[in-house]
């Protein structure tokens, strides 16, 4: 009895200072912790909020505004851009050689982040948590050396690499006089993109493992699991949350990477013409300015619900 | 069930500190074995060693009559329990016990009846389908212990297992092992930095320093006869009197006062050597009348310990601590006098070392 009515009294305690609070900041109810108040709070924000508006929103919309348009980059669709409706989207939908670019991304996006970056970005981190530390160091710096090379230097190295007369690749291995680029466009970027984003995927996996509680790695090695077991039953289930991010992460910024271009230029004969690449050549090589901006805003869109996707996930993991 | 026999067994890390050094001790079969010491001490290593989890520098580890010094960690037919349980957060609690079974590639109906088996015999009903996170550490604690009985293994090692838990469950925990130990008779290693858990847990002590073994006996050996001055002020949940002292008339001379030899130590030492005097607390009896053979001293600090009375009596320079009933606490500043059995003294020698047997 005695309990209770102690608890009845603190909730009326509660509510009295409740009340108090309330007449002290009228905002208390709306979780305004710093009591600014709405005005002063705004006019923090608004800066921010300008500067969003005018390099992100409007560029945007303008891209929306192009994208009805058959707006050309010279000619007379230049200086009189005439309003052309959905035609620009109702072409690249139906366009063979926008549906060929989608489904090169796809495939790019597929072996060079997905595949590429993370299996061997986590492959390399798990390595290295068996090695010696001097050789972790320099592993590190070789992998991260390629992350961070400028991409205009390392694009460059890999045009040597592939050299069909005297490239280090057909010299070391013998292999003629193979134009690496010409005949296997696909899989060269793919290899150089997954060469170039690794370290991201390494440098974030090695943080994953060295938060694996030792013991538990331990206690399975104990029961007698193999690398494989431990694998399934205590790295996995301890880094899924990481291996979520880096996938979102890399898939995003692969998608979207206009690199491969110094490399192929999405050739030869648009087989290698990822959207960044397709979109550049259409709207600026051949100055199809509206149907390029349709192009993007068609990308902006897959963009978008890959992140909603991954937000999605991610909430469902905390709740 | 099988014996442990280590045979100098050496443990270096890079860099050349020594965490086991040349170390042979034998665990025998069924036997509940303690490695009590300091941190730092290499007894964590030994158990480690012993589990296969660090690799042996040189020296030989037997279990049974298997030598398993290269085997993996999996092939020694051991089981371990870590100090923070090391449970699988995203299994079930009967999912955690029946891991061993799993990698055994037991079937799954098999093994949770294997897992439900051990776990009514750890009080866990009810609880199989719960992760750890749902747990108390108590439970917890539980669920490791089955997962290390599941396993059938030939060697318990127990690392630290009672120390994440409060006081009082520890108490608890501490029986509840004792028994569980006894009804399974598996040799069980167990390190602890406790020496109060050793001597309530343990078949046999080994009490360890730097890497080396100072002492190695039953818990009454250990707190009666403690080998040297650090195990003599290691083991005992109130430190051991130790004083300096010297040999004088075939009696011993501490801090002015003129005591008997110890028992043991008679004919084993030289007039006139300089020697370190113990005593334990519990084994010193007080008096109010003047008594013979005594300290003669002022009661300067009194410490409560429940159902007795730690009293520090301030002889000449040093301070003599001496432990008596409740109802025989003297007020502060009173004289008293305290009397020693020379069967429980001992005397240490310049090098640290007990004198006599």
């Amino acid at each position: 009895m005695s309990e209770i009515d102690a608890d009845a009294a603190a909730s009326q305690k509660l509510r009295k200072s409740e009340r108090v609070k309330r007449k002290g900041n009228r905002t208390s109810e709306d979780g305004d912790s710093a009591g600014l108040g709405k005005g002063r709070a705004a006019a923090f924000v608004a800066p921010a909020m300008l500067l969003i508006a005018i390099f992100l929103v409007f560029p945007a919309l303008w891209t929306l505004y192009l994208g009805l348009t058959n707006y050309r980059l010279t000619g007379f669709a230049a200086t009189h851009p005439r309003f052309v409706g959905i035609d620009n989207y109702v072409n690249a939908l139906t366009d063979s050689r926008f549906l060929n670019s989608l489904g090169l991304t796809l495939l790019f996006v597929l072996g060079s982040a997905v595949i590429g970056q993370s299996v061997l970005g986590f492959a390399i981190a798990w390595m290295m948590t068996r090695v010696r530390k001097g050789v972790k160091s320099v592993v590190e710096f070789f992998v991260l050396l390629a992350w961070i090379v400028p991409s205009s230097v390392s694009t460059f190295l890999w045009l040597a690499l592939l050299d069909r007369n005297n490239g280090t690749l057909n010299t070391l291995f013998g292999t003629g006089t193979t134009a690496w680029l010409l005949q296997f466009p696909m899989q060269s970027i793919i290899v150089f993109n997954t060469w170039v984003g690794t370290a991201f995927s390494m440098l974030l996996f090695s943080s994953a493992l060295g938060a694996v509680p030792p013991t538990q790695l331990e206690s399975s090695k104990i029961a007698g699991a193999g690398a494989w077991a431990q694998l399934r039953d205590v790295i996995f289930p301890h880094i899924r949350s990481h291996v979520l991010t880096n996938t979102i992460l890399i898939t995003l910024w692969t998608f979207n990477t206009f690199t491969p271009y110094l490399l192929t230029a999405g050739g030869p004969d648009h087989r290698s013409e990822i959207l960044p690449v397709y979109i550049y050549r259409l709207a600026l090589s051949e100055g199809s300015l509206g149907q390029g901006s349709a192009v993007s805003l068609i990308m902006i869109l897959i963009n978008l619900v890959i992140a909603l996707v991954y937000l999605r996930i991610l909430r469902e993991k905390k709740s | 069930m099988a014996s442990i026999v280590t045979t100098s067994l050496v443990k270096e890390y890079p860099g050349g500190v020594r965490g086991v050094n040349g170390l042979s001790l034998t665990v025998n079969d069924g036997e509940f074995f303690a490695l009590l010491g300091p941190s730092g001490c290499g007894k964590t290593t030994l158990l480690r060693t012993i589990a296969g989890l660090e690799k042996t520098t040189s020296g030989r580890i037997n279990i049974g009559d298997r030598d398993v010094t290269d085997l993996e960690p999996g092939k020694r037919k051991i089981a371990m329990v870590f100090q923070d349980y090391a449970l699988f957060p995203h299994m079930s609690v009967a999912d955690n016990i029946s891991y061993p079974l799993k990698i055994q590639k037991m079937r799954k109906t098999d093994r949770l009846e294997e897992a439900e088996k051990v776990g009514d015999g750890l009080s866990l009903q009810g609880l199989m389908e719960r992760r750890p996170g749902q747990l108390s550490g108590g439970q917890q604690q539980r669920v490791a212990l089955g997962r290390a009985i599941a396993s059938r293994p030939e060697v318990f090692l127990f690392d630290e297992p009672l120390s994440n838990l409060d006081a009082r469950l520890r108490l608890e925990a501490r029986t509840f092992l004792k028994k569980l130990q006894i009804d399974l008779g598996i040799t069980t290693v167990f390190v602890t930095h406790d020496q109060a858990e050793a001597l309530a847990l343990a078949d046999r002590i080994a009490i360890m320093k730097a890497g080396t073994l100072q002492q190695l006996g039953s818990p009454r050996e250990v707190f009666q006869r403690p080998a040297n001055i650090f195990v003599a002020s290691f083991v005992g949940s109130t430190p051991m009197n130790l004083l300096p002292a010297t040999v004088q008339d075939g009696r011993v001379l501490v801090s002015g006062t003129s005591l008997p030899l110890p028992a043991s130590a008679e004919g084993l030492v030289a007039e006139g050597q300089s020697v370190t005097w113990g005593a334990r607390p519990e084994y010193l009896h007080m008096s109010t009348t003047e008594t013979a053979d005594a300290f003669l001293g002022g009661v300067t600090i009194s410490e409560n310990l429940g159902a007795s009375v730690l009293l520090s009596i301030s002889v000449g320079e040093s301070n003599v601590r001496v432990v008596v009933g409740e109802d025989q606490e003297p007020s502060m500043g009173t004289s008293v006098w305290v009397k020693v059995e020379p069967r429980r003294s001992l005397l240490f020698d310049s090098d640290g070392d007990r004198i006599g047997k």
